[in-house]
């Protein structure tokens, strides 16, 4: 029988804290184990190890957004699932930038918490709808491209269809509409700020065949962020970005980048060791 | 417009000047030399023929109808009238007994001060090279053409300033014009907020005597959470509670706003919607929100329970999307306006789109 996976509720309403537990308590198969709740993070720092493998976070604690939080958490090795009743796209994309895993909000807690935190543990992309609703609002310059595909599949889930409906639409599998899901979640995962967790999804993508290493365009973007520490004092740290930036449809097998995915794909175990390997690998691109 | 009536000033006050200044400056000047030109009847035809060419100007230019050729039909009859003039005075003191060229040079300020200040300067530099000319025909001495610049700074340069002034005035009313419009702008947004407050106060209110009165029956346990009429009225509460707080980002969308106020309807039947958009939505035409409205109170009135409504900024314009439970296809407008609409039926559940496509 598959281990249980662990789960600690951060949440300063205590109403909301026993919504969350009975949710987990009343899934047929028990695959969540509760083990720990507080009304703030900081019980979470007393003891040396994890206290569970994924954090139910509510991203308002006390009146205070807790979003600059998450790089810290997933530092310390958890995986996080923000629960919200914010459902703004720029907390969202915030949110996942910084590193959480996905992001339910509080309409969509009955029906997706449980299966975010299953997912989150697995380092496998969750898209709730509004995820979908923030990617597909995003403007930002340095947002990932997605193709028209990506794009379809997204817009269909977020208007509410079921991953089903949405396949009869686009004349595809429902598997299909997940893998397209799931593939622009794992080309977020590979922009803007360096995260372990972002590196361990984008792994377990690879993994499972949802992307190919290929089609991670800005993956470089670990070398740009790690490009800082002295240490790596290659000649191109400052010079155009350009020269950092592989050709978009490098076949992986030929190319230094697709080899730093390679590397991430073995990260999966110990997934913190991705980042200096990739940023060594993109320092050498330069 | 306030510009216009402070533009309309300016030129009454130019052409009472100019009235004025060939009245009395010349007027007078022809009058008391009216014993040294050669002909005194050829001088005073002249300056009536100059106090038509002024005449006309002045109608012209009150009527707002002056053009580019009547503007220099009007200056070319002053040039002319005042060259003749001064070829017709004694040589020996020309600059003295002299009307013409200040009243003709007024003139030439009259019909061109709205035109490019360079046709103004064209025109007053070929008004006094002709003088300069007959001068010099006649035989130009050190003290005439010390003369000559002494009545040109002071003639010409009076017309000079008047006409930066004019503009300098005009440009001035045009800002207090559209600063009045902006502070009027801002009076409209003002106005608007204010509706929409109250329309939200309303809506407050309206919750008092709906939501309220359903948390306290659970509270006090007289609601049983395990009937279904109930969860009904539950979620319909929890959905207008969520489109009253999401309405604020989408206050700028007349779309927007019409496809809640569809959803109050509905909400009165006892149907769950959401709202939600993605991306910023562009204005969308009226007649187009008809369709797209039309579209939204067919399935509405169809839904049997819940309807989720999503605008989303597409390439090219907006998906505006429906999914409900109305448990058969709807009958739906055509679309038009721009709008294509397509649905599907599945398990019950319908989807339906109406996509504007801007371009």
């Amino acid at each position: 029988m598959e281990q249980q996976v662990t789960v600690a509720i951060i949440e300063d309403h205590p109403v909301v804290t026993e919504g969350v537990a009975s949710w987990i308590r009343s899934d047929p198969g028990q695959r969540v184990q509760l083990a720990h709740t507080g009304r703030d993070l900081t019980g979470l720092r007393a003891g040396p190890r994890p206290a569970a493998d994924v954090i139910i976070l509510d991203l308002e604690l006390s009146g205070e957004l807790v979003t600059a939080q998450i790089p810290g958490l997933v530092a310390a090795g958890y995986r996080v699932v923000a629960f919200s009743g914010h459902s703004d796209p720029a907390i969202v994309m915030e949110t996942l930038d910084n590193g959480a895993h996905a992001y339910v909000s509080k309409e969509e807690g009955s029906e997706h918490l449980v299966e975010a935190v299953l997912a989150a543990a697995a380092d496998r992309p969750y898209v709730t709808r509004s995820q979908a609703r923030a990617m597909l609002s995003d403007q930002r310059p340095d947002r990932p491209t997605l193709s028209q595909q990506e794009q379809q599949a997204l817009l269909l889930w977020f208007q509410g269809m079921s991953k089903a409906s949405v396949g009869r639409r686009m004349s595809i599998t429902e598997n299909t509409v997940r893998q397209y899901i799931s593939r622009a979640r794992a080309k977020y995962a590979a922009t803007g700020r360096t995260a372990p967790s972002k590196d361990a999804l984008l792994a377990r993508a690879i993994e499972d065949g949802v992307i190919k290493p290929g089609e991670i365009l800005p993956y470089q973007s670990f070398a740009r962020a790690e490009a800082h520490p002295p240490s790596l004092g290659a000649p191109g740290q400052l010079p155009a970005q350009d020269n950092q930036t592989p050709p978009r449809e490098l076949p992986p097998s030929e190319s230094a980048h697709g080899t730093g995915c390679e590397a991430g794909h073995h990260g999966v175990i110990s997934s913190r060791t991705v980042a200096p390997t990739a940023s060594r690998i993109g320092g050498g691109l330069s | 417009m306030l510009s216009g009536r402070y533009q309309r000033a300016f030129t009454v006050g130019v052409v009472f000047l100019v009235a004025g200044w060939h009245l009395a400056g010349g007027g007078g000047q022809l009058l008391q030399h009216r014993s040294a030109y050669g002909s005194f009847a050829f001088q005073g035809a002249l300056w009536l023929i100059m106090a038509l060419a002024i005449s006309a100007g002045s109608v012209l230019v009150l009527r707002g109808t002056i053009t580019w050729r009547s503007a220099w039909a009007v200056a070319i009859i002053a040039l002319a009238a005042s060259t003749a003039s001064a070829a017709a005075s004694p040589a020996a003191h020309m600059l003295a007994d002299n009307w013409a060229w200040g009243s003709a040079g007024w003139t030439g300020v009259l019909v061109l001060v709205r035109r490019r200040f360079g046709e103004l300067a064209v025109f007053l530099a070929a008004e006094a090279l002709a003088t300069l000319g007959v001068q010099a025909w006649d035989g130009l001495s050190r003290t005439g053409l010390a003369g000559f610049l002494a009545v040109l700074a002071w003639s010409t340069g009076g017309q000079v300033a008047v006409a930066a002034g004019v503009r300098a005035l005009d440009i001035a009313a045009g800002q207090a014009a559209a600063a009045a419009r902006s502070e009027e702008a801002a009076r409209e947004r003002a106005a608007t907020a204010a509706v929409i407050q109250e329309a939200r106060h309303d809506r407050w209110l309206a919750l008092q005597e709906s939501a309220v009165p359903l948390v306290a029956e659970l509270a006090a346990g007289t609601a049983d959470p395990g009937d279904p009429r109930l969860r009904n009225r539950c979620a319909v509460q929890a959905a207008r509670l969520r489109r009253l707080l999401a309405e604020g980002d989408d206050v700028a969308s007349s779309l927007v706003h019409e496809l809640h106020a569809s959803a109050d309807v509905a909400e009165r039947r006892g149907i769950a919607v959401d709202i939600e958009t993605a991306g910023l939505l562009p204005p969308v035409p009226a007649l187009t929100r008809r369709v797209i409205t039309d579209a939204a109170i067919a399935i509405l009135t169809a839904a049997h329970s819940q309807a989720r409504i999503t605008l989303a900024v597409v390439t090219g314009g907006v998906a505006v999307s429906f999914v409900a439970d109305t448990g058969a296809v709807v009958l739906l407008p055509a679309g038009g306006q721009g709008v294509a609409i397509e649905q599907q039926q599945d398990a019950g559940m319908l989807w339906a789109e109406a996509r504007w496509n801007s371009r």
